[in-house]
Order: C-alpha cells, then sequence, then structure tokens
C-alpha cells in the first residue's frame, strides 16, 4: 500500500471516525452534564436568557469595541473566508460528493474563492500574531490553541498549494493534514465550532433565570 | 549544555540565512554562468521541424481567427522567445549576483564591525517602543514577506539550483506549489504595505536632524553619537523604499495575477521584468533589514519582539524620541493621568509606558 492510498484510505476513515465520534462524545459529555441545582423563584426566563445570548454575542460591548477591533475583524475575515472555502470551493464539493454524500451543489467561483482565501488567511495569521503579541491574549492561551491554529493553517497552506489539482502529491499533502486536523480536532478548543451554543446558552439561561439583562 | 538565550538564537539564525542565500545565489549564478544556454531538460519535441518552420517563415505576425482575444491571432510571438533567452541569460545571472553581493557585503561589514553594543550597556529599565498592533502588522509582513521570496525565488532560479539536484518530477511540483502559494498569498502583500502606510508614514517623515544623521553616516562607522527621532533617516530611506517598491511589485504582481483585462505579452513581459528587478531589491534591501535589527545592533529586535527596548538603547541609538517620551510620561504623571499610561498599549504615538 502507498502512502497516497493510506491516506485515501484506512487513514481517512480512521480520522472521520475519531471526529464523528469524538464530536458526538464531546456534545454529549456537555448535554448530559447536571444543571444547577437553584430552587430560587425564577425572576425570568431561562430559555428566553439562553436564547437571546445566542443572538446578542456577536459583537463585544461598544465600550470594548476599540481595543478589539483587531480579533474582531480578524476573526470574521477568517470565519467567513473558512466557511465559504470549506463548503463552497469547487475541490471540496466535489470531494463532499465523491467521499461522503454523493451529491453536489453549485462552486462559488473564481473571484469569490479568490476573496475567501485571501480572507481566511489575513484572518488566521492576524489572529495568531495577536495572540502571540498581545500580552493578555497570550497569558490566556495554552499550548492547544496554538496547536489548533497552526494545523488549520497548515492545512489551508496545503490546500492553496495543490490549488493547480495536477499533481497528485500535493493533493495527498493536503488530505493528510486535513485528516490530522480531523483527529486532533475533538481534543482541542477547535471544539467550540460545535459548542458555542450550549456555552453562550448556559451563560445566558444563568443570567435570564435571575432576571438579569442579558 | 551551554544555554542559548532567544536572542542568541535567531542571531545565529540570521548568520546562517546569511550564509545560506550567499552560497545559495552564488551557486546559482555560477551554474547559470556556466551553462547559459542549455536547458535541465532535454526532452526533444516531435514537432520541432514544423514549429521552426511556422516561426521562420515570411508572412504577417498576426493572422485572422475567430477567437476572440488580445493577440489570438498570433500563432508564434517571436518576441516571446526574445524574452525568454533575456530571462534566462541576463536577468537570472544578474539577479544571482545582486543578491550574493548584497548578503556578501553584510557579511564582512559584520565580520569587520561586529554587533553594535547598547551604549553604556543594559540600564535594566525598558520603555515602550512599538504597541501590539504594530508589532502583528510587522511580523505579519515578515512571513508574507519571506514566504513569497522563498517561493518567487523557487521560481526565479529553482530550474538551475533544485532540479539538478531534486529531479523533474519532483521539482515540478514544488514549481507548481510555489506559484499557487506566491500567486494566493500576493494580493495578501496589499494590507502590509497599506497598513504599514497608514500606520507608519507620519513617523517617517522628514526632518532637518535626518540630514545631520545621513552626513555623519548614521554613526555606525565610527562611535560617534548622531541624534535621531523616533525613526532615523536610515529607517526612514528603508520605510519609503519599501512604499515604493511594495506599490511597484503590487502592480507589476497584479498585472500578471489577472491577465484578463486586454493586456497583451508585451505588457505582461514588461510586468515580469518588472516584478522581478523590484522583487531582487526588495530582497536584498531585507538582508541589511534583518542584518540591523537582529546582529547588526544589540537589543534592537527587542523592539518587535516585546515591543520595549532598553532605556539606554533608546537614548543611544533614538535620543530625541527618548527624551520626548521621559516628557510625555512625566507631564502625564504631573497630571495623575494613569489611565493615560496604563491605556497607552494602543496608541501608536504615545510611547511613556515604563516597566523594569
Amino acid at each position: 500500500m502507498t502512502f497516497g492510498e493510506f491516506v485515501d484510505g484506512p487513514f481517512w476513515y480512521f480520522s472521520a471516525a475519531v471526529f464523528v465520534i469524538g464530536v458526538a462524545w464531546r456534545l454529549y459529555g456537555i448535554l448530559s452534564m447536571p444543571g444547577p441545582n437553584d430552587l430560587s423563584t425564577p425572576r425570568g426566563s431561562a430559555g428566553a436568557g439562553a436564547v437571546k445570548a445566542n443572538m446578542t454575542r456577536f459583537f463585544p460591548r461598544a465600550t470594548l469595541l476599540r481595543r478589539l477591533r483587531l480579533p474582531v475583524v480578524a476573526g470574521y475575515l477568517f470565519h467567513i473566508g473558512l466557511f465559504a472555502l470549506l463548503f463552497f470551493a469547487a475541490p471540496h464539493i466535489d470531494f463532499y460528493r465523491d467521499y461522503i454524500l454523493g451529491f453536489d451543489w453549485p462552486a462559488m467561483p473564481t473571484w469569490g474563492f479568490i476573496l475567501a482565501s485571501e480572507a481566511a488567511f489575513l484572518g488566521l495569521m492576524l489572529l495568531v500574531l495577536h495572540r502571540m503579541m498581545h500580552p493578555v491574549t497570550r497569558t490566556i492561551s495554552r499550548r492547544g490553541d496554538y496547536v489548533g491554529s497552526i494545523l488549520i493553517f497548515v492545512v489551508m497552506l496545503t490546500g492553496c498549494l495543490a490549488l493547480a489539482r495536477t499533481y497528485e502529491p500535493l493533493r495527498i499533502l493536503h488530505f493528510f493534514t486535513a485528516e490530522l486536523l480531523l483527529i486532533y480536532f475533538p481534543f482541542s478548543s477547535l471544539m467550540h465550532t460545535f459548542s458555542f451554543p450550549f456555552s453562550r446558552g448556559y451563560t445566558g439561561a444563568h443570567y435570564g433565570r435571575r432576571g438579569v439583562p442579558v | 549544555m551551554r544555554h542559548l538565550s532567544p536572542c542568541r538564537l535567531i542571531r545565529i539564525a540570521a548568520v546562517a540565512v546569511l550564509l545560506a542565500g550567499f552560497f545559495f545565489v552564488s551557486t546559482v549564478s555560477a551554474e547559470q554562468a556556466a551553462s547559459p544556454t542549455t536547458s535541465p531538460i532535454m526532452v526533444p519535441n516531435p514537432a520541432t521541424d514544423l514549429w521552426r518552420a511556422v516561426r521562420q517563415r515570411e508572412a504577417p505576425a498576426a493572422g485572422v481567427t475567430q477567437v476572440q482575444g488580445v493577440q489570438s491571432g498570433v500563432l508564434i510571438a517571436k518576441s516571446g522567445e526574445d524574452f525568454r533567452n533575456y530571462r534566462k541569460d541576463d536577468f537570472i545571472g544578474i539577479a544571482g549576483w545582486v543578491l550574493a553581493g548584497a548578503a556578501g557585503l553584510i557579511l564582512l561589514f559584520y565580520f569587520v564591525r561586529g554587533e553594535i553594543p547598547i551604549p553604556d550597556g543594559r540600564s535594566g529599565k525598558v520603555i515602550r517602543r512599538f504597541p501590539d498592533f504594530d508589532r502583528v502588522l510587522h511580523w505579519f509582513t515578515a512571513i508574507l514577506f519571506i514566504f513569497l521570496a522563498v517561493t518567487g525565488l523557487t521560481l526565479l532560479f529553482g530550474r538551475y539550483f533544485m532540479l539538478p539536484v531534486i529531479g523533474a518530477e519532483a521539482f515540478s511540483v514544488i514549481a507548481s506549489a510555489s506559484k499557487e502559494g506566491h500567486n494566493l498569498f500576493g494580493p495578501l502583500f496589499i494590507f502590509s504595505v497599506l497598513g504599514m502606510f497608514f500606520r507608519w508614514a507620519r513617523r517617517n517623515l522628514p526632518h532637518a536632524y535626518d540630514f545631520k544623521w545621513l552626513a555623519k553616516g548614521g554613526g555606525i562607522i565610527g562611535n560617534a553619537h548622531v541624534s535621531a527621532g523616533f525613526f532615523n533617516a536610515g529607517e526612514k530611506i528603508w520605510f519609503w523604499s519599501v512604499m515604493l517598491l511594495g506599490v511597484a511589485i503590487i502592480a507589476s504582481g497584479l498585472v500578471l495575477l489577472f491577465p484578463v483585462y486586454g493586456q497583451g505579452r508585451e505588457i505582461m513581459q514588461l510586468a515580469l521584468v518588472i516584478h522581478g528587478i523590484v522583487a531582487i531589491l526588495f530582497i536584498a534591501g531585507s538582508f541589511g533589514h534583518i542584518y540591523i535589527g537582529t546582529l547588526g545592533t544589540q537589543g534592537s529586535i527587542e523592539s518587535m519582539k516585546t515591543g520595549f527596548v532598553d532605556e539606554n538603547w533608546a537614548k543611544g541609538h533614538h535620543d530625541l524620541w527618548y527624551e520626548q517620551a521621559k516628557a510625555e510620561q512625566k507631564a502625564n504623571a504631573a497630571a495623575g493621568d494613569q489611565h493615560s499610561a496604563s491605556s497607552s498599549r494602543d496608541d501608536a504615538l504615545s510611547p511613556a509606558t515604563e516597566r523594569t
């Protein structure tokens, strides 16, 4: 078995299984945690607080925005760019069709792809550098935060290098790094992709039940 | 085992990069000069005779075709061969010697002059020089520049340097990856140049004391003290060179990257030559910038690593800025404006934060 066959075959199935089972297990762990044993009379709706916290926390408060301009702008550039690349770049749609779903959908045009990739790279690089340079962010960052960011950067970079779709080694390299990311994902802070609504919801419900404006 | 500090590691890495760059371009230039016309790919084209006859026929350069496009009626552009030969025989060799010369001169200077120490040694007190955003911008530009330089040099010199070593198959993969990476990362350089312009242009405007600094050679030769503001004249020259070269390399790069706006072969060839010349000057200049910031001057790298510099470093190299910063600090303290001092991390023009 060649390395390419290994990456396309057993390693792909293994990494996909680790990703799916790992994410499901982590989410099950979060959802099955016992709720707070709060016997006080509710002053407001916990559900409404959870929903409101989820809907109103996409931007920091105006008083904090000046200090947080860089991470907010870079964060949106990166996440929107990555989302567009992940689900609307033609090579990825082909991959979903051939390897997972069996059907496809329209890809974004070339100019859209270029814009999305520029935004994603710009945002990610600024975010990583901000994490390294800003004294507070650096202090609260763990090694795993850097590993996750750098792994995503490497996956994006290898994808960018394989863009010509002419050379099999470049495609295999991109696949391999993406599979490493899938394996790492459930055990890292990258889980915020799925866990952020629960985290926000928990906080919102906590305050909502006490009648604190969320 | 002797402990190596990060600064020392950076210095060692800088020497290694300079040496590697010197030997790299020397080797390339020597190989290129030794066989200026021999292609390493010895695959005969079965249609060579046919196309030679087409190229040498006596007929108008452009024919008639239903294909709509710039110069789409040209079957074989003779000027393309001239351009290819110019690039192969002249440009690559000269570019190699320019880079080798720049790296060699810097190495020579380093061995003669050595590292310039902090005047009067470390004081143990530091002063803030660059806020976080400026450092993010600087390292973003640096990472981008190095990536673009490595991929660009691979495309320029790889045929002579890498192909004979790793073979055509491996080199074709690396060349394709370099091209795609270079094309996708290139436009990000627009943000770097714009960011640097808006952030640092005002502080890089010339002043009278800059001419005195230049007249004394910046004090780098000898030990004479030369006054300077936040940026000295040498840094200002580098900054405006980066702006000028940056605009040229971005404009020529965009012409090459989007060949769908009516530009013909001549424009593309001109853009490629400009892009190459500017890139070589840029890379050669960056050798000097990297040298002064790491090996050449003790304590300089700290301004971009931590945002703080030693007070004696500031007094010795940027005394006018140091005095202004201390005066601001005193004024803030007198006004009891603690908020201003603590929140000045995000303000590029308020350097008056001190820590020991």
